[in-house]
């Protein structure tokens, strides 16, 4: 049997679309993630203030309250090291709106290609075990 | 027996038979270097505005290199009679028809001199020196015959203008019409004054310019047949015939114009009839404006217009398609993944995955159609086109391979530089070689030429393939969702128009059964101003 102790990375899934957001959640968690959805950019920034603290986020661009860059800037002052993934239809407006200090940013253009976004996950945080 | 012209300059240059056998010994050695002679010779004038002015087109060079050819084979050919003579005598005549300007026969005279005398110093050996001498003395024969032309050229246009200068003087009022020929000169239009029975009788120094003829070159000539392109003859010999009848007195006419070198201009003419005079007098005034560049600014001008108001709709569009599609596109990936877990139906799988696969088809469009409307402004640097074409030919070059396509690229050997988007430029080359592999698949076979040809301003990629051709010659290829392939967005074109115009450049394709040609033009322009107003 499997004698690891279980590695199941926590991923904060945000998304103004609730039912693409939890859809994704499910999916994650398939796959062996945690996951916790919130639906707009300042529930967000108040779930990150918390412990634990995300592994990995998944941001819509466009967002209430606080866009999905504000989003990504607060989670890099929690954790410098967080995996932050924003996902936008228009990657053009979002690289404009981008400084040199959100680098390293991983930009997804919608629709977002799911076995992708599994990968690089896979990728920067090692293959988890299965729920 | 009297002695000939030709005898008499060949005797002034001790020219003799000594110089004719070094002359046919050295052509054994001297014709591996014709055409390379001949490609050097042609590059060189594409340099020249001037001089290149008298082309058409490639076609045209192509066969101009060709007869090069023919001519060095004939100047190192060991036999020089009378009807060499007269061959030569043509070749001038040619020269001076197409209108091409006497320096330059002198000049090119100097390069084939140079080209041939560095054949001869490496590939004569010992009889080098003797072969040098007999070159001095053939070519600079040719240049002596082939000037004879401009001579009498210069005669007839002397004979004309007499004729004409006889004309004015016989009226009392000659020195008012010289006012008013001065007047005529400084105009910006094209005044030309027609006779009753339809030749020309005046024609002003704008005319001159834009035609490439002179005064004396058109004088008496008919005004129809000398100056509208075959495609505006029919309806334009009409209309004037009818203003020469007096039924009309007033026209305003869009029409094209033929040039002396034979390139067609879109001239807005207004026509008026004046009172009837003698026979040689002037009835008709054809005022015209050349609106070539015009229309061409302001049909990009439209274009532009037309573009930003279409970039604002697209990037709204791109973000209201999107957003949907990703909740499909997540929901295709969760049921793909229930029906793989629970039950494995091969059919139902199937279905899932072309719900996804029509996902990202329409994922891709909206892509496009954003690279379109709204491109990433340009990052220019000096990029050499010939590493462009090399790029481009490695990364279809394996595909079409496969398919049965030869592709072959035609450059010339000096490096061409321009300033421009090279990555950009990548897209537009790969997209058009795509297409005409796309074309020809379906046969088989086929061969594709990428030639890259330099002009005095600009430079020229031409991709030419041997395909079935467009469905037909005026297809609205260059327009957005314009497709001939069934999986086609009907984008591709348009962005490479759209990246093309934004460089200054243009577009264009000619089509028929067995030959396609997408032809687009750079600006050389000025690199270290193009650079500087990129860092600005």
């Amino acid at each position: 049997m499997d004698a690891k102790p279980t590695h199941r990375p926590l991923v904060l899934v945000v998304d103004a679309d609730a039912r693409s957001a939890s859809l994704l959640a499910r999916l994650l968690y398939t796959d062996g993630y945690d996951t916790e959805v919130t639906t707009d950019g300042a529930a967000a920034v108040a779930r990150l203030t918390r412990n634990p603290v995300p592994d990995a986020i998944v941001t819509d661009f466009h967002l209430a309250h606080a866009d999905g860059l504000a989003v990504a800037r607060y989670a890099r002052s929690r954790g410098p090291l967080m995996l932050v993934f924003v996902v936008t239809g228009h990657p053009n407006a979002l690289s404009s709106a981008a400084g040199p200090l959100d680098e390293p940013l991983h930009v997804l253009t919608k629709p977002l290609d799911y076995p992708d976004l599994l990968a690089r996950l896979v990728a920067a945080l090692g293959a988890p075990s299965r729920a | 027996m009297v002695e000939t012209r030709f005898d008499e300059l060949k005797r002034y240059v001790r020219f003799g038979a000594d110089d004719a056998r070094a002359l046919l010994a050295f052509r054994a050695v001297a014709e591996p270097h014709f055409v390379r002679i001949a490609r050097e010779f042609y590059e060189r004038i594409r340099e020249h505005e001037e001089a290149h002015a008298v082309f058409t087109g490639e076609e045209q060079i192509e066969r101009l290199q060709r007869s090069m050819v023919r001519w060095m084979g004939r100047v190192l050919s060991g036999t020089y009679d009378e009807a060499y003579f007269e061959e030569t005598r043509k070749i001038g005549r040619v020269h001076v028809r197409v209108g091409l300007p006497q320096r330059y026969m002198f000049t090119a005279m100097a390069l084939m001199r140079v080209s041939l005398e560095d054949v001869a110093e490496k590939e004569a050996g010992a009889a080098a020196k003797v072969v040098r001498t007999a070159l001095t003395r053939i070519l600079d024969l040719e240049l002596a015959m082939m000037l004879e032309s401009y001579r009498e050229d210069l005669a007839e246009q002397a004979r004309r203008r007499d004729e004409f200068e006889a004309q004015s003087l016989r009226s009392d009022l000659a020195r008012t019409l010289l006012l008013h020929e001065a007047a005529l000169d400084a105009s910006p239009s094209l005044i030309v004054g027609i006779d009753p029975r339809g030749m020309i009788r005046l024609f002003n120094r704008a005319a001159q310019t834009i035609t490439g003829y002179a005064l004396e070159d058109v004088f008496g000539a008919p005004f129809v047949e000398l100056l509208v392109a075959d495609a505006a003859r029919p309806k334009d010999a009409a209309l004037v015939a009818s203003l020469l009848a007096g039924t009309l007195t007033q026209l305003a006419d869009e029409s094209l114009l033929k040039t002396r070198s034979g390139k067609v201009r879109d001239v807005r003419w207004s026509f008026t009839r004046t009172d009837d005079g003698g026979p040689e007098d002037i009835v008709l005034f054809a005022n015209g404006e050349d609106v070539t560049d015009t229309r061409a600014a302001s049909r990009q001008a439209h274009q532009h217009e037309k573009l930003a108001a279409l970039g604002t709709l697209a990037a709204g569009l791109a973000h209201e398609i999107r957003n949907p599609l990703n909740g499909a596109q997540l929901h295709v990936a969760f049921l793909r993944r229930a029906l793989e877990k629970k039950l494995p139906e091969p059919e139902l799988l199937e279905a899932a995955g072309v719900v996804g696969d029509e996902i990202k088809r329409l994922a891709r469009l909206v892509s496009e159609f954003l690279d379109f409307a709204r491109p990433s402004a340009l990052t220019n640097k000096r990029v050499v086109v010939q590493a462009l074409v090399t790029r481009t030919l490695e990364l279809t070059g394996p595909l079409a391979a496969q398919a049965g396509i030869v592709i072959v690229a035609d450059v010339p050997p000096q490096e061409l530089v321009i300033v421009a988007d090279g990555g950009k430029l990548e897209q537009v080359l790969l997209n058009v070689v795509q297409n005409a592999i796309d074309a020809l698949s379906p046969g088989g076979s086929g061969r594709i030429v990428v030639r890259v040809r330099r002009h005095p301003r600009d430079v020229v990629v031409e991709i030419e393939d041997d395909g079935p051709g467009l469905p037909s010659p005026n297809a609205p290829v260059f327009d957005a969702f314009f497709s001939t392939k069934p999986t086609g967005t009907g984008l591709g074109l348009a962005i490479t128009h759209r990246i093309v115009t934004d460089h200054g450049g243009t577009v264009g394709v000619e089509s028929r059964p067995g030959r396609t040609c997408f032809r687009f033009t750079l600006p050389i322009g000025n690199e270290s101003a193009a650079l500087e107003g990129e860092s600005a």
